[in-house]
């Protein structure tokens, strides 16, 4: 028994261990591309990374994204365009990055974002963008 | 980059990953009780490194289409997609539980923890639908190691 449980400790270690590491690496990412991207918009976009060997992209990801009405989504393949996903930090598909309409990254998700998820990224984003200009 | 694409049937998929979960939920619980049940993680390697080499040989995949599939018991879900990072990643579950059956024995601790976590990422791919192998399979192609 005393096997089963020390095994059940150390796979807890690892997934709690993996869960920390996702959130410090999405924060990083978030913080390194502070204002790198590459074409603003006068509303928040976002840019969604994937590639043909993305089963999640097909059949969750881009069926989330077609719900997010009149959203500018900029679609790159993370393996033809590997320098722009290297910028993003992308390590798995789908990855999808809410950008600020003055080009700020606000959000980047690693993995399969549902549409309720994206809508409050852009709304803060919407939100970000009149705070500034109200300040500005 | 576009590559031609085929129809995966991914209910077989998910059997697939259900079967693994399952097994080595029995092997880890039942255990416990009996321990031999413990062959049940070489037999799942063997299983899955079968299946990835010889799709034909695939136990649980052949158990959809054999069975369940035709009694109406799973229904079908074809979807445009790739067949190779699924099987990539079946292979790596494949190695992961030959890697745990050689510890089984000197350091159970180490075998059961690798075969468990084979269990909870194939768990995490059927609830969440993140394929941890697939995902080791874009990288190496995203770096030139992998040729599709």
């Amino acid at each position: 028994m005393s096997a089963q449980l020390w095994a059940l400790a150390v796979v807890g270690a690892v997934v709690l261990a993996a869960a920390g590491l996702e959130t410090l690496r999405s924060r990083r990412a978030r913080r390194l591309t502070s204002g790198a991207t590459a074409a603003p918009s006068g509303q928040p976009y976002v840019i969604y990374f994937t590639g043909d060997s993305c089963t999640v992209c097909k059949t969750h990801q881009e069926p989330a994204l077609s719900k997010l009405d009149g959203v500018r989504v900029d679609k790159v393949d993370a393996v033809a365009d590997r320098a722009l996903a290297d910028r993003f930090h992308v390590y798995t598909l789908p990855t999808t990055v809410v950008m600020a309409a003055d080009g700020r990254t606000m959000h980047v998700n690693y993995g399969y974002a549902p549409a309720p998820k994206l809508e409050r990224q852009l709304a803060e984003a919407r939100g970000a963008a009149l705070r500034s200009a109200a300040t500005a | 980059m576009s590559t031609p694409q085929s129809i995966v049937d991914h209910s077989a998929l998910k059997v697939n990953q259900t079967g693994i979960v399952a097994t080595v939920l029995v092997a880890f619980l039942g255990s416990v009780a009996w321990r031999p049940l413990l062959v049940l993680i070489p037999l799942l390697a063997v299983v899955l490194l079968l299946g990835t080499f010889v799709p034909r040989l695939a136990l649980f995949k052949q158990l959809y289409f054999q069975v369940l599939k035709p009694r109406g018991i799973v229904k079908p879900r074809p979807v445009q997609d790739r067949p190779e990072p699924h099987n990539f990643a079946q292979g790596l579950g494949g190695v992961f539980l030959a890697v745990a059956s050689v510890f089984l024995i000197p350091l159970p601790v180490v075998g059961l923890a690798l075969a468990l976590l084979v269990a909870v990422l194939a768990f995490v791919n059927l609830a969440f639908g993140y394929c941890l192998g697939c995902q080791i399979f874009f990288q190496l192609e995203r770096r030139g190691f992998i040729r599709a």
